[in-house]
């Protein structure tokens, strides 16, 4: 559906895109994570044509990228851009008819627009009168009126309370269910990790790492992850090194990555007496893998294990 | 094909500049306020001053209140306060990444300030025939005097909106900045034969004076092209040049905002 390849983009002698290679099939959902000036931004405005890239060759369906294919592709941006005076209907029927729908297929559009994110009550609400999850809503729903192939959501959940974001999340699964591709960017990683069947990690305008939630997980050779609470951190982690497990500090909290899976028992006697005031287990996520790959960490040789 | 896509496009931006203008009402009732206001004053004084009978009073007030009070401020004000707002509001973005094109928008714009200047003109010359004024010359010059001043206010609009104006407040600066003086000097609120002569040498430099002797002169005094040929043809050089202008400030416009 989109292939993008060996995309260069630079402002002046700041390269922001370099050699960016993505792509995604069709009806798939791709979460592209980065921090801010990673460069997704510059990606989606390269790909609504926007801006021009220095080299690299973008497709959307079969079709390099022009003013033609902007018809095929929907964006909703982070802010909501809404007529605020106009009503939620007079909204999408304006964007149905920028985008050159005929009167009936709009007015067909427009109702089902407004059934797919759950605000046909509201159709002649003017926009200013929504809260923030309907305008956020609505903002979606403008980028998917034209019928495009490709929907744009550019940190769709950002600022919203968890009972928007939850309902923001159904609406995505909905698209994706009715064949739509959707390129997703966004800093929750609980958000790419719950949509997102294809992941990248962008990193000064390059993909870092990118596969599914699983094949992700191969950069940390961890089956479970152990937080550990201890006033000896220093002891905990030589112990720890002694049975080959690799430590990593997220934020101030000491974590080990256990190769294989361990009985709790069995985990609390390779500390014995090394004082733990906590032990918590917890999966390998998104967020670890993410922080391993931008923070380069080179994975230390680990220690042969104790028997 | 394409005709029919930039119809549609600009049909689709001017309604819903309508749309939004006639949900706020305050805008639309302040445009209707405004020059008939300035058309009944006028009028009056006019008529007490100079000893001519109201009806003639009212057909000499009645172009300068509308190239002046009405067109002025809703065509040039209203094409500001739309680009602004649309700028401030960052729709402006949204319609760059449609396939929206900056003609189809300038039209629109065009379309949707033509709508509300020709229902002022309806409005100005309605009043003013409740006191006996009538139309004297040819109404397709009449006619388009008034498009050559919509189109020039626009244009004008533009450039200033794209260049100038940044945020709403900006628009109520720039308009009495720059509006207020070249209005007077225009003639808009005191006939231009109440000028001494220096301030006519400086008037003939100002596009309004130009509307609005060529209004009054088909208007008031039945005048044909050749009467005011000097003033017809400086507005049309003029509306040209502020299209043109209004067209690079757009483009420029768009190099440095066409981003998400």
């Amino acid at each position: 559906m989109l292939r993008i390849e060996n995309l260069k983009k630079s402002y002046g002698k700041r390269l922001v895109l370099q050699d960016l290679t993505l792509h995604i099939p069709f009806g798939d959902i791709y979460g592209l994570l980065g921090s801010n000036g990673a460069g997704k931004t510059t990606t989606i405005n390269i790909l609504c044509n926007l801006l021009q890239p220095d080299s690299g060759l973008i497709k959307i369906n079969d079709q390099l990228i022009s003013e033609q294919t902007k018809s095929l592709i929907g964006v909703a941006p982070q802010e909501n851009l809404l007529y605020k005076t106009l009503t939620c209907a007079e909204n999408l029927d304006f964007f149905a008819q920028i985008y050159g729908l005929p009167k009936k297929e709009r007015r067909e559009q427009v109702q089902a627009c407004l059934e797919a994110v759950n605000l046909t009550d509201r159709a002649k609400s003017p926009v200013e009168t929504l809260s923030g999850g309907m305008q956020r809503r609505l903002n979606i729903a403008v980028a998917i009126v034209h019928h495009p192939k490709l929907v744009i959501l550019d940190e769709p959940t950002t600022g919203l309370d968890i009972e928007a974001r939850y309902e923001i999340w159904e609406l995505i699964r909905t698209l994706k269910s009715q064949g739509i591709t959707i390129l997703l960017t966004t800093h929750l990683l609980e958000e790419a990790e719950r949509l997102c069947q294809r992941i990248g990690i962008l990193k000064n305008g390059s993909i870092l790492a990118e596969g599914s939630l699983a094949e992700l997980r191969q950069n940390i050779p961890a089956q479970e992850i152990i937080v550990v609470q201890t006033p000896e951190e220093e002891k905990a982690i030589a112990r720890a090194q002694e049975y080959g497990f690799i430590h990593r500090h997220y934020g101030n909290d000491l974590a080990f990555w256990l190769p294989q899976h361990l009985e709790l028992k069995e985990i609390v006697s390779r500390f014995e007496g090394i004082p733990l005031d906590s032990i918590a287990r917890q999966p390998v996520r998104l967020e670890h893998i993410y922080l391993e790959v931008t923070q380069d960490k080179k994975l230390p040789e680990p220690a042969k294990p104790n028997p | 094909m394409s005709k029919i896509k930039y119809w549609h496009e600009t049909l689709a931006v001017a309604q819903r500049i309508l749309i939004e203008l006639i949900r706020r009402q305050r805008s639309l009732i302040l445009w209707a306020i405004f020059p008939l206001s300035i058309l009944i004053i006028n009028g009056l004084l006019i008529a007490e001053r100079t000893q001519v009978s109201m009806a003639q009073a009212f057909e000499n007030v009645a172009p300068s209140t509308i190239v002046g009070a009405a067109l002025f401020f809703s065509c040039l004000g209203g094409t500001v306060a739309t680009v602004v707002a649309e700028r401030e509001q960052q729709t402006l973005k949204r319609l760059f990444l449609s396939p929206l094109s900056g003609t189809s928008y300038f039209l629109g714009i065009f379309l949707a300030h033509s709508c509300i200047g020709v229902g002022q003109t309806l409005l100005v010359y309605t009043v003013a025939a409740f006191w006996g004024a009538k139309f004297q010359g040819s109404l397709v010059l009449g006619g388009s005097i008034i498009f050559l001043s919509i189109i020039s206010y626009v244009g004008f609009g533009f450039i200033l909106s794209t260049q100038l104006a940044r945020r709403t407040e900006d628009v109520n600066s720039l308009v009495a900045a720059f509006g207020v003086p070249l209005l007077i000097l225009g003639g808009a609120f005191f006939p231009t034969s109440f000028f001494p002569k220096i301030l006519l040498k400086v008037a003939r430099f100002n596009p309004i004076y130009h509307m609005n002797e060529a209004l009054v002169g088909v208007s008031a005094n039945g005048d044909d092209l050749a009467k005011i040929e000097l003033h017809f043809w400086f507005l049309c050089g003029f509306a040209v040049l502020v299209v043109g202008g209004g067209w690079l400030a757009y483009r420029r416009m768009l190099s440095m905002e066409r981003r998400l």
